[in-house]
């Protein structure tokens, strides 16, 4: 990614981040070498949780399309993956990791080390389509590998019951079994129960982090959602709640000192749908106008509060709940937690990311749209573009429905 | 004479269009996919219908949608948005793909009315999963009950019996044709099909009895093109099937949600009438939206052998993905059995164009080269 794509991060502890992002990778690789069982799973789920308490090291192949995303890896990617067959039309996280499991992992000096062969796959029965045949993918390619195949009900959050509950808890003893029978290690409950424990202490200091972001100056936009990073790959980890400590003590002390991301913050915005991470500098572009991107929908989804007393319930829970707090199976939810937030968050318009490389997501935004200006008179702009394919995004397009629309915004405030 | 077998299919098929004589399948149950347990929406006393999006324009449902979502459930919006389906009592959709799991939502918000569910369906076939697939089967029925419904064992009983004749019917006249002894095109089996799925099970199944009867004796005219299967979610415009025909193909065997598919197997064995329900939809001839390619290819490969086809022809709704997602491996698994394969992907006017037209006749060319 050239420095201009790259978004200006103003936390000290953003910049921290790269050290974390290497040892995490780092550590996969370690587990490898060290013959500890790596587990490539899909996100937003609780068999993280179980991962750390198994010393099984959770590999995560959706986050490595940022990485690569990052550095620059993905047309290369997409071109071997495209080669294959894999039309453009698919989801660029899919046509990213297959293209790089089958491409660049063949070869040495990838960076970060690269990603570890797994020993087991968590390949996912629920969720979105693209992601299960990412796992489908994955299999192909990595024969020796064992596989679990995961099963999850695809409920709306309001309408989940103990029948679904009930069975994501079956589904998840039957993957601890698998892990016993695969590698050999028992689950201490004693020790999951710390893992929990540790996964909602993080969960606590995300949603105190994303409280600051209330205060009139906000003390950090979206251009810092890199620390995301810790909610995706290391949840259950005392390394995790570390941290966001240090994260959460920097962002009080600028919010109370009034310190703003910018100097005379004017518009403060909402981010619907994932970022594009191959040009996470657009969220500075708001700046120019007073325009700050104050909160976002995706960065709630990492935050789904545990009971340690019933650790294996609140696993299933948050398994059951992530998905669909994002994504088009829980529209009505996804809605209400969109107007709670702007409501919360005192936004002034929303950008919804109408994204081609994820359907899930942009299916509702059209419902939440409509909600916005009818219930709260929220203006939005709708931006058509992509997560990972660059080729999907314009420029010009970009700036000229952005800047029509902070004109507007400015426009209703009297600036 | 054919034509005059044909035309009470074609009849019921125009007749629902016009949305004439609707309280033949009143109260209805509209839904997406054929994962839907329909059986039981039959027990509770409605009809299910399966809502389809046809070839046409979408103009309404991009208040709605983004553009890069397969036509189906573009136009199905569309449709409703249009009041086509405000005679429905709601929406009962067995969990496929994404698109249809975000267009139930969204229709209920843009069209309301009734009930909106999402059977959450396991992809797994243990003891659990089993459990837990009957109880998201009694919330089904206890909304369906709530709505006026009426549903009981022996009713479901008596719907599995329906729809086991009314696949067995189907099935026989397709192993006919595999041997090339059924004097039905491909098109004339999509549209006995087609009528199924807009008419009350009990009239639909009088309907391919007297057909049944009529066809003992009829034989095929036999034809020397080059014998093709084809693959994909739905084919809603005869146009493409025309296009292949016409230019040098002779389509043997399709694997397609609106055909041959949803018909495998045509029952199941099981204790109970919910155990046997529960035991057909898992044994489904799959759907790539719920399977891995692999799953989907001896099946595939049996139709292939059993229906004498030498090529494969794709025919993609635009933006498909998880048809999409399954053609690499498809493809090479094909390849390797010597068997060529050409990928077609078409939006919702379902037009396939000059371009398409000389790629078909490029492919039978190389075909039978």
């Amino acid at each position: 990614m050239t420095e201009e794509r790259k978004s200006k991060k103003r936390l000290k502890t953003s910049k921290e981040l790269n050290r974390l992002v290497t040892e995490y990778y780092l550590n996969c690789q370690t587990a490898k070498a060290e013959g500890r069982p790596v587990a490539w799973m899909p996100p937003m789920n609780g068999v993280i949780e179980l991962c750390y308490a198994m010393d099984v090291q959770p590999v995560f192949p959706e986050n490595w399309s940022p990485v690569c995303a990052a550095f620059g890896l993905t047309p290369q990617n997409f071109k071997v993956s495209e080669d294959m067959g894999y039309s453009r039309d698919i989801c660029g996280y899919l046509r990213n990791i297959i293209g790089y499991v089958n491409g660049l992992m063949n070869e040495k000096d990838t960076p970060l080390g690269g990603l570890p062969e797994p020993d087991i796959l968590f390949t996912p029965g629920g969720g979105c389509v693209p992601v299960m045949k990412i796992f489908h993918a994955l299999e192909r390619r990595f024969p020796k590998a064992a596989v679990f195949s995961a099963d999850l009900p695809q409920v709306a959050i309001e309408d989940i019951n103990d029948t679904h509950i009930d069975y994501a808890i079956a589904e998840s003893e039957r993957l601890i079994n698998f892990v016993t029978e695969t590698t050999g290690r028992r689950l201490d409950m004693d020790r999951l129960r710390e893992t929990v424990v540790l996964s909602d202490q993080a969960c606590a200091l995300w949603d105190e982090i994303m409280s600051f972001r209330r205060y009139i100056p906000v003390p950090f936009s979206a251009a810092e959602m890199g620390i995301m990073f810790v909610m995706v790959t290391l949840q259950g980890t005392q390394k995790a709640v570390d941290y966001l400590t240090r994260v959460r003590d920097e962002v009080r002390q600028k919010a109370e000192s009034g310190s703003g991301v910018i100097e005379n913050e004017k518009l403060r915005l909402f981010w619907d749908n994932i970022p594009l991470w191959y040009n996470m500098g657009l969220f500075n572009y708001f700046e120019a106008a007073g325009g700050v991107v104050v909160a976002e929908t995706y960065s709630a989804a990492w935050s789904i509060r545990m009971d340690p007393q019933n650790p294996i319930r609140s696993l299933a829970l948050k398994s059951l709940k992530s998905y669909p707090l994002v994504s088009c199976v829980s529209i009505n939810k996804r809605k209400e937690m969109v107007l709670n937030a702007c409501r919360e968050y005192a936004i002034d318009g929303v950008i919804f990311h109408r994204n081609k490389s994820c359907i899930p997501i942009t299916l509702g935004q059209m419902e939440i749209k409509r909600a916005l200006e009818e219930e709260l008179n929220i203006p939005s702009v709708i931006i058509d573009a992509d997560h990972m394919d660059e080729r999907n995004f314009s420029m010009a397009q970009f700036q000229t429905r952005v800047d029509a629309f902070m004109e507007m915004l400015a426009d209703r405030k009297g600036y | 004479m054919l034509e005059n077998l044909i035309q009470p299919f074609e009849a019921a098929i125009n007749q629902f269009k016009k949305r004439d004589q609707l309280e033949k399948v009143l109260p209805a149950i509209g839904y997406f996919c054929t994962y839907t347990p329909i059986e039981v929406i039959h027990a509770a006393g409605f009809t299910p219908i399966r809502i389809t999006g046809d070839a046409g324009a979408v103009e309404k449902a991009y208040a709605h949608m983004p553009d890069f979502i397969c036509p189906f459930m573009k136009r199905a919006l569309e449709k409703a948005l249009n009041g086509k389906y405000d005679f429905l009592s709601g929406v009962v959709q067995g969990y496929s793909c994404d698109a249809a799991c975000g267009a139930v939502n969204i229709w209920r918000d843009a069209i309301g009315g009734g009930i909106y569910h999402t059977l959450p369906l396991p992809y797994n076939s243990n003891p659990e999963a089993r459990a837990f697939y009957k109880s998201a089967l009694n919330e089904v029925v206890e909304k369906l009950n709530a709505l006026g419904g009426s549903f009981s064992e022996s009713k479901l009983d008596s719907s599995l019996g329906l729809y086991t004749e009314i696949r067995n019917i189907l099935l026989d006249f397709y192993e006919r044709s595999f041997k090339g002894d059924l004097p039905l095109s491909t098109q004339q089996m999509l549209t006995l099909i087609e009528a199924g799925a807009v008419s009350s099970p009990e009239a639909y199944l009088d309907m391919l009895k007297a057909l049944k009867t009529h066809l003992r004796n009829a034989n095929a005219e036999k034809k020397q093109d080059i014998p093709v299967m084809i693959s994909g979610s739905l084919v809603e415009d005869p146009t493409i099937i025309e296009m292949i025909e016409s230019s040098g193909g002779r389509i043997v065997a399709d694997d397609l949600c609106n055909g041959y598919r949803q018909l495998v197997p045509a029952a199941a064995d099981g204790g109970s009438p919910v155990d046997r329900l529960i035991n057909r939809y898992i044994q489904r001839m799959p759907c790539p939206a719920r399977s891995r390619a692999e799953d989907r290819l001896a099946p595939l490969i049996e139709l292939m052998q059993k229906s004498g086809a030498k090529a494969m022809i794709l025919i993609i709704q635009k933006f498909c993905t998880p048809h999409l997602s399954d053609y690499p491996s498809l493809l090479k698994a094909f390849k390797e059995k010597g068997w060529p394969v050409l990928l077609l992907e078409l939006d919702e006017s379902w037009q396939p164009g000059g371009q398409i037209k000389t790629r078909l006749e490029s492919f039978f060319e190389m075909v039978g080269a």
